[in-house]
């Protein structure tokens, strides 16, 4: 089993603001992958999780796991969730308030009829994979949001089902935490080789787990690739926003030159644009600098245009700075450099270059449709 | 689209069947509980209807039937009035105590612990024109003299006033439950916006309350037009009838006429159904209105202030407390003659009361059958519960079983009462005179208090326990046993406790479906009330309390707490 298939599936809510919450979404999942489902909110990843789960019932589509059909709606096929054989793990943990620790972990043995020992032992097993023994006969209650998640975890895992869901398992914890709890998964998945699918609305999170991410937007599969493509060809100027690429700047040619929003951009972009006249570029924060207007300093090749500061917050070992040129506005997180030197100046109404090399730029043609990933941008005149 | 033309799986027809068994149980279950609160007002239609529906025609062009519609319009909305403006002013009251008064936020609850025929009859003892305790007291004042009066409690002002008292409960707990549900930040919002606390109640709280509030009012309209016991036991001797008791006269006059009294009660047959679509119609799916509202509630800025204990203790002493010191007089008193003599006082019918004839009997009837009903209802208000809890996937099942369940709610007893007389004395199953026609019709009345109060502990306890169970790979049945049961345990107790009150108090239609042979205390307190035996009549009253307080303990005790009665 546990390469799971979903076909066609589409699900919506009715009430009084009906909602498509899955649009003909496809999706393959393959076997022991750890598939990562990202996007803002309401984008349809839990409503995909509990389909997955058998939670929730498709209008259409169908799904299966392995050889098996779980679901098909043309055929009525509905195998309910308890028959499905998975592990899920709750944004809200879902612990059992009236159980024990070690009894909310042995309940998906106990469902199974996993004999007594057998089960014991497993239990064991789990509780100390994830750090938990000395915790086994307290109740929920009374333990931290942290050793929740934990428990919620085991019990998860504990029954070592094929298929292991998460719905955003970490969201409710503080951020130490959640770096160590993500770690951790990450460990067990590597150890024990379980299918996942992991839903999360964090980028971070999702980079750092996902053998492979598919990013959704109102139901539908934007772009379903490996973390490091999607980190550097974001198939559309969507995924790029959602993947931190916050910055969207719009060049345009005429009058012999490159123009960003009426300014004038120094530097080339002939080899991108392949004889069109706009080309649209994202880029992250941390690949926007800025100089003293005047000073040399942009590297070769390197696009330049003046800007005007907005605001300007300090963060430690750099600068948040937010600028505008024309109507665009752009944010820049830049080296903060020395006491007294000139990023530690920078306020509003402060003129400044900011600068881009274009190999830290992707860029979109007029249909959304990705030219030229980060690191690959060729023939910027160097 | 099946474009892979894979083998069906073995399990398939297994599942298949499973499906059908489990739409076959549906059906069936709907169909009981339809059996027990349509069928028999289909019944009684049917009766009514019967020989070109001169049934209706008769009832209607009787002497005195518009009388007896004005009564029961007059009863119904002044009690309403009076309900509205005392239990919003308690309400109000109950939220400006001084912290370390706040226990007093019970007192204005209490009317709905204590027996309606108990208070009722207290009032009697108090307000009987000649002998009246305070009647007499009030004589003794320099501007009221006479030998009756000042009051006639035997009178529709004074019946439309008690009921409106005991119907100012109902209106409280809807207002009072309302503040709970309430954003705390709101009423701050608006307290720092520089509203004085008076202000924030009828600016912000009431009109947010203004859903709940006009459901509250109908109900407590249907209440008031369908209210039996002050009527019954007040207005006989000036002969001032309601609707109820002209059904229940109907059934009484030798022969019997059913079909008379179930075009009497017509009227507040449609009146009910209307309120039961119009609170469809204003609350929508009221499912999402049961959740426990978070952080809710008031907490006190200001100081509590005294004269709003002053209002709530008033109350209580003229709801609860003078009525129960009236029976507890008569009942140590060898006849009620309203003289007020400490020296003279006996226990003498206290001593007799387990000897007298069908007291005792009377007692453990209602104690055993109210047991047996609730023991009856619990499950199937949890079934009925858990399906409506599942909407969406019932689309058809949930509100008809939405409707069902809710009818006996908004359909007066008596009306009930008269329908399971006609259908259990008649076939298929003739159950009349059989200690079972009371079960039942315990277990009619109770559904909707079931199901709603389940309802909404499973709403509070929301999806995420028992999804996680299903997806641990358990099965309906054991997340029911092993999750949502003991999840739900201190709402099974309050539901039971307060059903269990509810029930030994029962008095409308357990007059009606009664055997001669089969009483309860509230049947055999009426027909010792009517041969004029007040010290034991009173006794039985305060045993009927006595009783119901227990169980308002247990309901402490098994853990429901006072927010069993909010949970309504
Ligand atoms: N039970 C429901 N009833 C109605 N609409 C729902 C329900 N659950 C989800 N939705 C809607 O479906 C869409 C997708 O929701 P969801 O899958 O929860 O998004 P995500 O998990 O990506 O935040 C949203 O627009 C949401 O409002
Ligand atoms: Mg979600």
């Amino acid at each position: 089993m546990a390469n799971v298939r979903i076909r066609s599936l589409t699900k919506r809510f009715g009430g009084k603001t009906p909602t498509t919450a899955i649009d003909d979404l496809d999706l393959a999942i393959e076997e022991g992958e750890f598939l990562v489902l990202l996007g803002p909110s309401g984008c349809g990843k839990t409503t995909t999780l509990r389909c997955i789960a058998g939670l929730e019932t498709a209008e259409e589509g169908a799904i299966s796991f392995g050889e098996r059909a779980v679901f098909d709606a043309s055929r009525s096929i509905n195998v309910p969730p308890n028959k499905r054989n998975i592990g899920m793990v709750f944004q809200s943990y879902a612990l059992w308030p009236h159980m024990t620790v070690r009894k909310n972990i042995g309940y998906p043995l106990r469902t199974r009829r996993v004999k007594r020992d057998q089960a014991a032992q497993w239990i064991d097993d789990v509780a100390a994979l994830v750090d938990t023994t000395p915790l086994l006969d307290r109740y929920p209650a009374q333990l931290s949001g942290g050793q929740q998640q934990r428990i919620a975890l085991a019990r998860g895992l504990v029954a070592r089902p094929e298929l292991v869901l998460f719905d955003e398992p970490l969201s409710n914890l503080d951020a130490r935490l959640r770096d160590q709890v993500r770690t951790e998964i990450h460990e067990l998945h590597g150890r024990l080789g379980f299918t996942a699918v992991y839903v999360t609305h964090d980028q971070v999170e999702a980079l750092a787990l996902g053998d492979r991410l598919a990013i959704m937007r109102s139901g539908a599969l934007e772009q379903l690739a490996p973390p490091d493509v999607i980190f550097e060809e974001p198939a559309t100027e969507y995924v790029a926003g959602f993947i931190g690429m916050g910055n969207r700047l719009v060049f345009e040619r005429h009058d012999g030159a490159w123009w960003l929003d009426g300014e004038r951009v120094d530097g080339d972009l002939d080899g991108i644009a392949a004889g069109s006249t706009t080309v649209v570029a994202r880029t992250r924060p941390e690949d926007l600098d800025l100089l003293e207007p005047g000073r040399d300093g942009a590297g070769p090749g390197a696009l330049a245009f003046p800007v005007t500061v907005l605001d300007a917050a300090f963060g430690g070992r750099h600068l948040d700075v937010a600028v505008t040129t024309g109507t665009t506005r752009l944010l820049g997180r830049i080296d903060a450099g020395e006491r007294g030197g000139w990023p530690r100046t920078l306020e509003r109404e402060r003129h400044a270059v900011a600068t881009v090399k274009p190999r830290d730029l992707a860029f979109y043609d007029g249909d959304d449709r990705l030219v030229s990933g980060v690191g690959r941008a060729v023939g910027a005149g160097v | 689209m099946a474009t892979q033309a894979a083998p069906r799986p073995a399990a398939l027809p297994w599942l298949r069947l499973d499906r059908l068994l489990t739409r076959l149980g549906l059906i069936a279950f709907i169909c009981a509980i339809g059996y027990l609160t349509i069928v028999p007002l289909i019944r009684l239609q049917y009766l009514a209807l019967k020989n070109g529906a001169h049934s209706y025609s008769d009832a209607y062009t009787r002497t005195g039937w518009w009388q007896t519609v004005r009564w029961t319009v007059e009863l119904g909305l002044g009690s309403l009035a009076i309900a509205l403006v005392v239990g919003t002013g308690l309400a109000w009251a109950a939220h400006s105590l001084p912290p370390r008064l706040s226990l007093l936020r019970v007192i204005p609850i209490l009317p709905i612990v204590i027996p309606a025929v108990s208070s009722v009859l207290g009032w009697a003892f108090l307000l009987s024109p000649h002998p009246g305790y305070l009647n007499q007291l009030l004589r003794l004042l320099p501007w009221w003299h006479g030998f009756d009066g000042p009051f006639d409690i035997y009178t529709v002002p004074w019946i439309i006033i008690i009921t409106g008292l005991a119907l100012a409960s109902f209106i409280y707990l809807f207002v009072s439950s309302g503040f709970e549900n309430i954003n705390g930040e709101l009423i701050e919002a608006a307290q720092v916006g520089g509203s004085s606390r008076a202000g924030v109640f009828f600016r912000v709280v009431l009109p947010l309350l203004r859903p709940s509030l006009v459901y509250g009012a109908g109900v407590a309209l249907l209440l008031g037009l369908g209210q039996f016991t002050a009527p019954l036991l007040l207005g006989r001797s000036r002969i001032i009838s309601v609707l109820t008791t002209d059904m229940f006269f109907a059934t009484q006059q030798i022969p019997p006429d059913y079909g008379l009294a179930a075009a009497i009660g017509s009227p507040l047959l449609v009146f009910g159904i209307f309120i039961l679509f119009m609170n469809r119609v204003l609350l929508g799916d009221n499912t999402r209105f049961i959740t426990h509202g978070g952080k809710g509630g008031f907490r006190q800025s200001a100081p509590g202030s005294k004269s709003a204990a002053a209002v709530i203790v008033l109350y209580g002493l003229l709801s609860t407390v003078l009525p129960i010191l009236a029976l507890v007089f008569v009942s140590l008193s060898r006849f009620w003659t309203g003289d007020v003599h400490f020296n003279r006082l006996t226990l003498g019918t206290w001593r007799t009361v387990t000897t007298q004839s069908g007291v005792m009997p009377a007692i453990w009837n209602s104690v055993w059958l109210s047991l047996a009903a609730v023991a009856i209802t619990l499950p199937v208000g949890f079934i009925a519960a858990t399906l409506l809890r599942k909407r969406r996937e019932h689309r058809i099942a949930a509100p008809v079983l939405d409707f069902i369940v809710a009818m006996p709610l908004s359909i007066p007893a008596v009306i009930f009462g008269v329908g399971f007389l006609m259908t259990y004395t008649a076939r298929p199953l003739v159950l009349y005179g059989t200690r079972w026609v009371l079960i039942l019709v315990y277990v009619t009345l109770m559904i909707p208090f079931s199901t709603r109060m389940q309802l909404g502990a499973m709403a509070a306890l929301g999806d995420a326990y028992t999804e996680a169970s299903r997806a641990s790979g358990a099965g309906p049945l054991r997340t029911n046993f092993q999750i949502v049961m003991p999840l739900l345990r201190p709402a099974f107790g309050g539901a039971a406790a307060l059903m269990f009150v509810l029930l030994t108090h029962e008095f409308a239609a357990s007059l009606l479906v009664r055997a001669p042979t089969i009483n309860v205390m509230g049947t055999i307190l009426y027909d010792y009330y009517e041969n004029g035996i007040y010290p034991l009549v009173a006794c039985i009253s305060l045993i009927m309390v006595g009783v119901t307080t227990a169980g308002v303990v247990a309901a402490m005790v098994l853990g429901g707490g006072s927010d069993a009665f909010k949970r309504l």
